[in-house]
């Protein structure tokens, strides 16, 4: 077991990493979002909170999304559709932790013939396609927000303003 | 009496435990050596355990081929050669042997069932299934005729095997229960012990499907008895307290004392017992401390020498001043009990429990948890547990 220790002396133990990597593939999935979502809060102590997610992190960058990547590039149909809906489901909770997985989807959405398997595809990859055009946009309005200010003080041109505007806007639509 | 309203801060416990850590990093670089004079047994994974029959079978049909008359060689499980491993603090098989003739009128049946036994042993394991003893009874009755013949060939089957019950995938019935601050997996679920109410999880006699995935607890209590689980799960006992509860109602079976002995293991934590004051209590106590005579070849595997006896202590009825009208005056067995206790060995090692048997003897009462009731139904969950997790009063 991984021991954490509370600043109260208490501690948190979550099972090891090597215990991890006999698992059926999509349960360190479940596991981490099952510690994150209703564990988490719980320990009351913000030092142990970040060491958890930093563990948790390396179980998903060293464990679940390694095998999960196998899992597509293998041929057991079943475990890969399995594996697809969890991908799906993290993808929209925390779509970064899932990004190094995008281009075994798109190679596994070209060569699939199978319905299911490329109808999950796509959906994963339309999530992926919304979550990066949410994050461009949050970006977008940050410099939005900077050249309102440099025209209110009158360092940039009204035209200058509007051609930003423009741009905003067509990619808010 | 009144019970204290303010917090223990359990300090004697968080110190044993603080113990442990530091002992355990160095404990686990070595491995358990267990006396040479002893049977050794493993736990086996499936694949180990069908291996392990294929060349105990391979091993007879070479005596067939060899002299026409074969036979099986296993560990005795007499009280003779029971051994107290006095450096681990188990109890042990010795190497005396038994000798089972296949040729012989007064032991056919027997070995009939036997192999009928070991043939169902080998369908579990190929299938991947657990039965129950009282399954494998009903699997050939006629053969078995009583359940205490098929019993007994399901412990010579493990113990020919030198291996455990459990790695058999013969398992014993669910019977005790566990709450508190633990998260577990069982195949691809994931079980929150303190989320199931006070009734808890019935602890699984399929522990092979069984992994320990979270833990908040600083220590383990196992309760003798039902009514004070409940007393504790009412109190909701871990929310102020973290800790695991485990009860078996009585003497732990294998499933509960093969539970325990992986919480113990796996989490490192301090273990107590809270039993009543008597000699079966403190039997009780005992099995899980060292383990019992019959299943003494499994002892490294069931049990689970840190444990502490918490309570209840013959010495804790004055200092609790638990009234003579809840104290119950002991019996011609209880007394018999008590002094086959004080000639065990690994109670004459401990002056402290020999101290508090004796006591029992000198005073010739026992009580049960309950009569703590007789200071109001909090005062086990807010004075006395607290109080002796604190201070450090345990054997």
């Amino acid at each position: 077991m991984r021991i954490f220790h509370k600043k109260d002396g208490g501690i948190v133990q979550l099972v090891d990493k090597d215990e991890i990597r006999e698992w059926p593939v999509e349960l360190p999935l479940i596991f981490i979002e099952y510690i994150r979502k209703d564990k988490l809060a719980n320990y009351k102590d913000k030092q142990v909170e970040k060491e958890i997610e930093i563990y948790l992190d390396e179980i998903l960058t060293e464990i679940a999304i390694p095998r999960m990547i196998s899992v597509l590039d293998g041929e057991n149909e079943t475990e890969i559709k399995t594996v697809l809906e969890r991908i799906d489901e993290l993808a929209k909770k925390k779509i970064d932790l899932v990004k190094p997985i995008k281009p075994y989807i798109e190679k596994l959405d070209k060569k699939s013939n199978k319905n299911d398997i490329s109808k999950a595809c796509e959906s994963i990859l339309s999530t992926f396609i919304k979550e990066e055009n949410k994050k461009a946009l949050a970006e977008k309005r940050k410099i939005m927000r900077q050249i309102e200010q440099e025209f209110l003080q009158g360092k940039i041109s009204g035209e200058e303003y509007s051609k930003a505007r423009k741009e905003y806007l067509i990619m808010k639509e | 009496m009144a019970t204290k309203s303010e917090s223990w801060d359990l300090k004697a416990t968080k110190q044993l435990y603080q113990e442990y850590l530091s002992r355990n990093m160095k404990e686990q670089k070595k491995k358990k050596i267990l006396p040479v004079e002893t049977v050794e047994i493993d736990d086996l994974n499936k694949a180990q355990a069908l291996k392990r029959i294929r060349e105990f079978t391979d091993s007879i049909i070479e005596k067939i081929y060899k002299n026409g008359r074969p036979s099986i060689s296993l560990p005795s499980r007499t009280t003779g050669n029971i051994i107290w491993d006095e450096e681990n603090d188990l109890l042990l098989l010795g190497k005396q042997m038994m000798e089972k003739q296949f040729h012989s009128l007064a032991s056919v049946a027997d070995m009939t069932r036997l192999m009928k036994v070991l043939e169902k042993v080998n369908e579990l394991l190929l299938k991947d299934l657990h039965a129950t003893k009282r399954e494998i009874f009903y699997s050939a009755v006629t053969l078995f005729g009583d359940q205490k013949n098929s019993d007994k060939c399901i412990e010579d089957v493990a113990s020919m095997l030198y291996t455990t019950r459990n790695s058999t995938h013969i398992v014993a019935s669910a019977k005790g229960s566990c709450v508190g601050r633990l998260r577990i997996r069982d195949k691809n679920d994931i079980i929150d012990l303190e989320g199931l109410g006070g009734g808890g999880w019935t602890i699984s006699p399929m522990l092979d499907n069984i992994e320990i995935i979270e833990s908040d607890a600083e220590f383990i209590l196992v309760i003798e008895k039902d009514a004070a689980m409940m007393r504790l799960a009412e109190a909701r006992f871990w929310k102020k307290y973290p800790c695991i509860l485990l009860t078996a109602q009585g003497v732990g079976n294998v499933a509960v004392r093969m539970f325990l002995k992986r919480l113990s293991k796996e989490l490192n934590l301090p273990v107590f017992s809270l039993v009543d004051s008597d000699p079966y209590g403190h039997y009780i106590h005992s099995v899980y401390l060292r383990g019992s005579k019959r299943l003494s070849y499994e002892s490294p595997f069931l049990a689970t020498p840190k444990i502490k006896l918490l309570g209840v202590l013959t010495r804790d009825l004055d200092k609790y001043k638990i009234p003579n009208s809840v104290r119950i005056p002991m019996n011609k067995q209880d007394i018999k009990r008590t002094t086959d206790l004080l000639n065990e060995d690994f109670v004459k090692k401990n002056k402290n429990w020999e101290e508090d048997l004796k006591l029992a003897l000198k005073l010739k009462v026992k009580a049960e948890i309950q009569a703590f009731s007789s200071h109001g139904f909090e005062f086990l969950t807010d004075r006395y547990l607290p109080e002796k997790l604190t201070t450090g009063d345990w054997i």
